[in-house]
């Protein structure tokens, strides 16, 4: 998969004719590693630009308020990044018209070790679901996939379950690296962050990894679309996607096979009800 | 200065057996205005029975719970969060607990999948009406986390031992 | 004023041990049966230091690219500083229970730009308050760990103001001779008692030792893909406070708090308090200059909003600063930033590139 050459040219004109003010794509490392994101401002520093399947990243991140204010922003987004973008969108996050969306056909990225990602090979929607021209030729929805990790785990015990998930919790830095990459988390200011006693969970313990995590992941459920930036984010390389998938298969199982972001103007699965919602665990 | 750096994993839920003597649960309860709390006032008011252990927050509906509300009682003091609303199409602002019942499902999913018993944390729905059911409610969640025991399972370690 | 860290190893007289693998083997495990020892135990496909009762599951050597640096087991990642609790009468404070990490103990697998961190951290820690709690922890540690034979991708220690092949304040430091032989070096005072009450072989009476420990050096040094002139970058950035080199570089920061936790050297923390009704405890954890509340004050002003002056203040305190302050860089060249972060910003393409710009 590689669109260099079409991400540099269409950069290139986009700047040129002042369509945008910024074209956000990816670029090479010195070495051979993963693409880093990469601000262009200027027609001539395209070159610099790439795209293959290295391009991991979810670029949408940095249509968050505070990394492109009030710019005119050009840029690449795959399949599950572009369901992001409609929830952005959806959630007025971003004005449709500040922003020229180039869409991936996307066959799926590599991960650090140059494997396929997970969360490709188990990936609902590689065409973008919102563009403004594509590259690539569309596959279409596939059917969903349960996450392997999450059936493992939910084979094991209660105690062996709580093991594993100390374990997670007590190696969480509470860097909030998670929070910070992620598309969906836009709060100016997080709940979890404000300062009073009883409230504020800045030290660093198994109980404030529990608070944070969860209240993220139950937040982000029904909006989080899979991209794992969160998940290459962590420093501790915690298994954050077995809380979010956890989350999408309840919410695909009985809440109508819905999934984040799919389709213009969705919204999360919170912000919808249907009469038939299961509720025979409500005593 | 002792520092929170920890090499063995505590264990796991403990049952009953480890709960120290005379132990009573501390439950969470939120209740909605309209029906459960109202209700709750109908079990009182009946001079009906139930278990003291429940502590009554009033939410103006069952919608108005986060998620985060029952993640912090139960990493903070509570041993059990019991979560009441209207029934579904008697809702005071009419759909409410519709949406209400989508968070609770996952809430309560998610809950169990890291390790939490599916006891811990429940949801009723009780009408205004409905002060007997209110009172066997209290005593269903709360007969079910004496029996689990105390949660220790996350809590927060601010507690002087 | 320049203060001297360590004088070099040659001049102060320590001895060097010859073993081989297996006696290697053994010194490990006298090591571990005699001290409480910590070492690069796998947690989730990455390394953090643990306490641990045998080799099983930890890899002292060579010694690995730990995400976390060794610095959480002498500045933890959360410390509790008091209790309280208020009564009717007033409010008692209380002091904690004694500090898990003040007994002697030992840590493997240390790389030696995190041994270093260490002796560049000494240096605030002594300064104007005198932090009792770290500066025992450090009196109680012998660090002991091979050195690295080869650098990663985005190390740079070498380039930086400090003689890596004899300053790196590694306590013993374990070569890996092309004879087959392993040579185990005292570097300070502490390595050379330990050694003495553990030799692992016989001590080097020939002097064999420093051919094999050089050849071992020059090896390692020819690896580094990363290299600058230290006293340029470090001359220029002094002018170079208005350059829009920062701005650019900083440009794809998303302000977590990655750098700074997991740096080695970085120092900042936050006081917080967490209470349950009339109990709490007052905690000390990291934070990070990159955060945007870092500068927020109580009545709600900010002095640093602005993402890419955050970032300028990290890198000019990292390579001009405590410089100027302590005649030491804060930077120690580990490129764990740059490895953790989620976008890969490279501290040392910043600083070149701010060293390297107009004005």
């Amino acid at each position: 998969m590689d669109y260099t050459n079409q991400i540099r040219e269409i950069a290139a004109r986009l700047l040129s004719e002042n369509r945008i003010d910024v074209f956000i794509g990816y670029r090479k490392t010195g070495f051979d590693e993963n693409h880093l994101p990469a601000f262009i401002t200027h027609p001539n520093a395209t070159g610099d630009l790439v795209f293959t399947e290295k391009s991991g990243f979810n670029l949408t991140n940095y249509l968050k308020f505070e990394h492109t204010r009030n710019k005119r922003v050009g840029l690449v987004v795959k399949g599950c990044d572009s369901r992001a973008l409609n929830l952005m969108l959806t959630e007025n996050q971003v004005k449709r018209d500040h922003v020229y969306i180039v869409g991936i056909a996307c066959e799926g990225v590599v991960n650090e070790q140059g494997e396929k990602a997970q969360n490709c090979l188990e990936c609902v929607m590689p065409d973008p679901v919102v563009h403004d021209e594509i590259l690539g030729a569309l596959s279409g929805k596939r059917d969903y996939q349960a996450n392997s990790d999450v059936k493992e785990l939910w084979q094991k015990d209660l105690a062996e379950r709580s093991r594993f998930f100390e374990e997670v919790f007590e190696s969480c830095i509470r860097c909030n690296a998670c929070r910070h990459s992620c598309p969906l988390c836009y709060c100016a200011k997080c709940c979890i962050d404000q300062e009073t006693s009883t409230l504020y969970h800045g030290a660093n313990t198994t109980s404030s990894a529990f608070h944070a995590l969860m209240t993220w992941s139950l937040h982000l459920a029904g909006r989080c679309v899979d991209c794992r930036n969160c998940e290459k984010a962590c420093p501790s390389h915690l298994p954050l996607h077995l809380l979010h998938k956890q989350n999408e298969q309840v919410i695909h199982e009985h809440f109508q096979g819905h999934l984040a972001g799919m389709v213009a103007q969705d919204r999360g699965a919170f912000y919808k009800y249907n009469l038939n919602d299961p509720d025979d665990f409500i005593l | 200065m002792e520092a929170t750096v920890k090499d063995q994993v505590v264990s796991a839920e403990k049952p009953q057996l480890e709960a120290p003597p005379g132990w009573q649960p501390v439950i969470m309860g939120i209740l909605c205005n309209w029906c459960s709390y109202a209700g709750s006032d109908l079990t009182g008011t009946s001079r009906t029975q139930y278990p003291p252990n429940i502590r009554i927050i009033r939410v103006p509906c069952s919608s108005r719970v986060d998620p985060w509300f029952i993640i912090k009682s139960l990493q903070t003091t509570a041993d059990g969060v019991l979560v009441s609303g209207c029934h579904p199409g008697d809702c005071h602002y009419i759909t409410g607990n519709y949406y209400a019942r989508r968070r609770f499902l996952v809430t309560k999913k998610l809950l169990n999948f890291v390790g939490l018993h599916e006891d811990r944390v429940q949801f009723s729905w009780v009408s205004a009406a409905e002060g007997a059911k209110f009172a066997q409610v209290v005593a269903k969640v709360t007969g079910a986390i004496r029996k689990l025991g105390p949660l220790h399972l996350y809590k927060k370690e601010n507690r002087s031992q | 004023m320049i203060l001297s860290s360590n004088t070099n190893s040659n001049e102060m007289n320590l001895t060097t041990y010859i073993t081989d693998p297996a006696g290697l083997e053994q010194f490990y495990s006298a090591v571990i049966g005699a001290y409480e020892t910590y070492g690069p135990v796998e947690t989730f496909g990455k390394f953090e230091f643990r306490k641990i009762t045998s080799l099983a599951g930890c890899n002292p050597d060579p010694p690995i690219l730990s995400s976390m640096s060794v610095k959480a087991l002498f500045f933890p990642r959360s410390a509790k500083v008091l209790r309280y609790r208020t009564t009717s009468s007033g409010t008692e404070l209380s002091d904690t229970a004694e500090d898990p990490l003040a007994g002697k103990r030992v840590i493997l697998g240390v790389r030696h730009c995190d041994a270093r961190a260490l002796e560049v951290l000494d240096r605030v820690y002594k300064w104007d308050y005198i932090d009792t709690d770290y500066l025992n922890r450090r009196a109680n540690t012998v660090l002991i760990s091979t050195r690295c034979d080869q650098a990663a991708a985005h190390c740079f220690c070498t380039s930086l103001d400090y003689d890596v092949e004899h300053l790196d304040a590694l306590d013993v430091a374990i070569v890996r001779g092309t004879d087959g032989k392993i040579y185990l070096q005292a570097r300070t005072e502490k390595g050379e008692q330990f050694l003495k009450q553990h030799p692992p072989g016989p001590a080097d009476a020939a002097g064999t030792s420093a051919e094999q420990l050089r050849k071992q050096y020059v090896t390692f040094e020819n690896s580094f893909r990363l290299k600058m002139n230290y006293k340029e970058i470090n001359g220029q950035m002094q002018n170079k406070f208005e350059s829009p080199a920062f701005e650019e570089a900083s440009s794809t920061c998303i302000s977590c708090n990655t750098c700074a936790f997991v740096c080695p050297t970085c120092h900042c923390f936050k006081i917080s308090d967490e209470r349950i009704r009339d109990e709490g405890v007052r905690y000390k954890s990291y934070d990070s200059c990159n955060n945007i509340y870092f500068t927020l004050m109580a009545g709600g002003h900010n002095p640093r909003p602005v993402k890419y002056r955050r970032w300028r203040q990290r890198a000019m305190h990292k390579f001009v600063y405590y410089k100027e302050r302590f005649d030491l860089n804060l930077c120690v060249g580990c490129g764990k930033c740059t490895v953790s972060c989620p976008v890969n910003i490279s501290i040392f393409e910043v600083a070149n590139r701010v060293a390297a710009s107009m004005q």
